[in-house]
């Protein structure tokens, strides 16, 4: 049980990556490779903003706004000019590539290539039954949890999550309908980016972090697109979450070796045999076309 | 003096590795980011070749080449149903899986610890002991698989693979066997990088898995990007930048501590800057279109 419970916990916030991921890959078909420099970024940011004594939640929101505004610009500067010229995706990859080691290798002048702390001491830990979990443990999940929910909320209720939903669906029909797509896209960016940064501020005040942490991040949240699925939003959230599970697992049934191989393992067979992912929604044969 | 042949030998290999990865993405249009892993197969099956076989340097060199070749299968099956993001992701999942296998395989790769005590390249009882003689072995080595490569992109082979390239589906209308070009291509490249990481192995002496990690593919693919593809020169540019690039630092009296931060730095800005302004690359003749 407190493997499980372990496993929802770390799924929880590859969960977040997942949903983080896919927001942008599923509106603009951008793999979004830099969202990986992002989340490296994100915890040394706060942890800059705590030593020179700013309050908790003030850095918490230096971050989130440093996070979108860098997202934005790589939007502006790399990903928009390509889609203009309507540049296939490699081209977008290959772009994002770039941004992600001018991201991670600014990190690592600036602040080192060590690896770095944002709490110091042993963790607070709560047990009941047979289970103990540490505090940030808990903490990290709630606050995906939260901003996973709150965007959801977003995306079901409020016009503009209405209209990235459409993007998703359709860019073709919702740029017909007159609808701003540059400005839809700036949203997707940011919100992807303020989720990547939030997951990377829970991991990091769990378990520390180095400039190098957010390219394995990313592809975890990638392969949790794919096990989730393409089709939805939550998809990718939920496919996070069974992949935590599974990882946990295998710590415990084997060994963290293999925890990697298990994981690319599993997303091969899900490209093979399931490519439309665990939630794909059913459609209308013509949809497939 | 000994320095320049260092750094001419590193060209050589690097020259190598860009042809062959230029043979799969400027003649064949197939992104991947494995490369590192197969280069890696080479290196460990011609090292072990070397030092519990005891045969000889072409031996080893050869069987590197058939292991990566055959391996290779790994990403060519995968590349007859899947394209673009979804083959990266693909190509991204075979290079986890094969350097987790070279990290934990402790009975055959001596796991994190790598293979010491490789020699040096010895042919009819000469050991090329010198850096020199080094420098002229492999320059010869490179010369041939220059040529080939030269050749064969005027081969019906070479053409058949732009023609892929360019329009798959009206390659296939004319009759050109795709998926039987595709799993040729990989095997080709990937036992000539696998030759790459035979004559990497057997210069350094010792190998272990952290040379061939995901980003050593990212490192590879940047080069061959940056340098151009879709010809020879290209690739031979892109090994040139990338040994020359960290000498041209230098001047900026940069520390050695970050030099290699700066090295990625450029590199991550020449990939934005070239698909931006120049998408085949300084010397290539192909770009996305």
């Amino acid at each position: 049980m407190q493997i499980l419970i372990n496993g929802f916990l770390q799924g929880v916030l590859i969960g977040g990556l997942g949903l983080a991921f896919a927001l942008v890959y599923r509106t603009t078909r951008v793999f979004h490779l830099a969202l990986g420099g992002l989340y490296a970024l994100a915890p040394f940011v706060l942890l800059a903003c705590l030593t020179t004594g700013l309050p908790i939640g003030f850095s918490i929101g230096v971050v989130l706004i440093v996070s979108i505004l860098l997202a934005l610009s790589l939007e502006e500067t790399i990903h928009w000019p390509f889609a203009r010229k309507r540049a296939p995706t490699e081209v977008h990859l290959i772009g994002s590539l770039g941004a992600y080691l001018i991201l991670v290798q600014s990190i690592a002048l600036i602040w080192g290539n060590e690896n770095r702390v944002l709490r110091s001491g042993v963790d607070t830990t709560w047990s009941f039954l047979e289970i103990t979990l540490a505090q940030a443990q808990l903490l990290g999940a709630a606050l995906t949890l939260l901003a996973v929910i709150a965007l959801s909320a977003w995306l079901s209720l409020a016009n503009r999550g209405l209209e990235l939903r459409a993007l998703a669906d359709n860019p073709v029909l919702v740029s017909l309908l007159g609808r701003n797509v540059r400005a839809l896209r700036r949203w997707v960016f940011g919100l992807s980016a303020a989720l990547a940064a939030t997951v990377a501020m829970a991991q990091a005040w769990d378990v520390g972090f180095d400039p190098h942490v957010g390219l394995n991040a990313v592809l975890l949240g990638m392969v949790a697109m794919i096990i989730g699925g393409t089709g939805s939003f939550i998809g990718p959230f939920i496919g996070g979450i069974l992949l935590g599970v599974l990882r946990a697992e295998v710590v415990w049934f084997g060994s963290a070796r293999w925890q990697e191989a298990v994981t690319f393992i599993l997303l091969g067979l899900f490209l093979f045999f399931r490519p439309q992912g665990i939630f794909a929604r059913r459609v209308r044969l013509e949809e497939n076309v | 003096m000994n320095y320049i042949y260092h750094l001419i030998i590193y060209f050589e290999i690097y020259a190598i590795v860009a042809m062959s990865l230029n043979l799969l993405i400027g003649y064949g249009g197939l992104l991947q980011v494995a490369h590192a892993a197969y280069y890696g197969i080479g290196a460990y099956a011609a090292a072990l070749v070397w030092t519990k076989l005891g045969w000889g340097f072409f031996p080893g060199l050869l069987g590197g080449a058939f292991v990566a070749g055959v391996l290779s299968l790994l990403v060519s099956l995968p590349a007859w149903r899947f394209k673009g993001d979804y083959f990266v992701m693909i190509s991204i999942a075979v290079q986890t899986l094969i350097y987790t296998v070279l990290y934990n395989w402790t009975e055959v790769t001596n796991g994190p610890f790598g293979i010491s005590g490789i020699s040096r390249p010895v042919i009819s009882n000469y050991v090329f002991v010198t850096t020199g003689s080094v420098t002229l072995l492999y320059g010869v080595l490179l010369l041939g698989l220059g040529i080939i490569m030269a050749l064969l992109k005027w081969s019906p082979f070479g053409r058949a693979l732009q023609a892929m390239r360019d329009d798959e589906l009206a390659a296939r209308s004319i009759g050109i066997p795709v998926d039987w070009l595709k799993l040729q291509a990989f095997a080709l490249a990937s036992a000539m990088v696998g030759i790459a990481g035979g004559l990497y192995a057997a210069y350094v002496s010792y190998i272990d898995p952290t040379s061939f990690s995901l980003n050593e593919s990212i490192l590879m693919l940047s080069m061959v990007i940056v340098g151009g593809t879709g010809n020879v020169r290209g690739p031979l540019t892109g090994a040139a930048v990338l040994i020359l690039l960290p000498e041209a630092l230098r001047f900026l009296h940069l520390p050695d501590a970050i030099a290699a931060n700066v090295r990625l730095l450029a590199y991550g800005l020449l990939l934005i800057v070239m698909m931006h302004l120049r998408p085949q690359g300084l010397a290539g003749t192909y770009r996305y279109q």
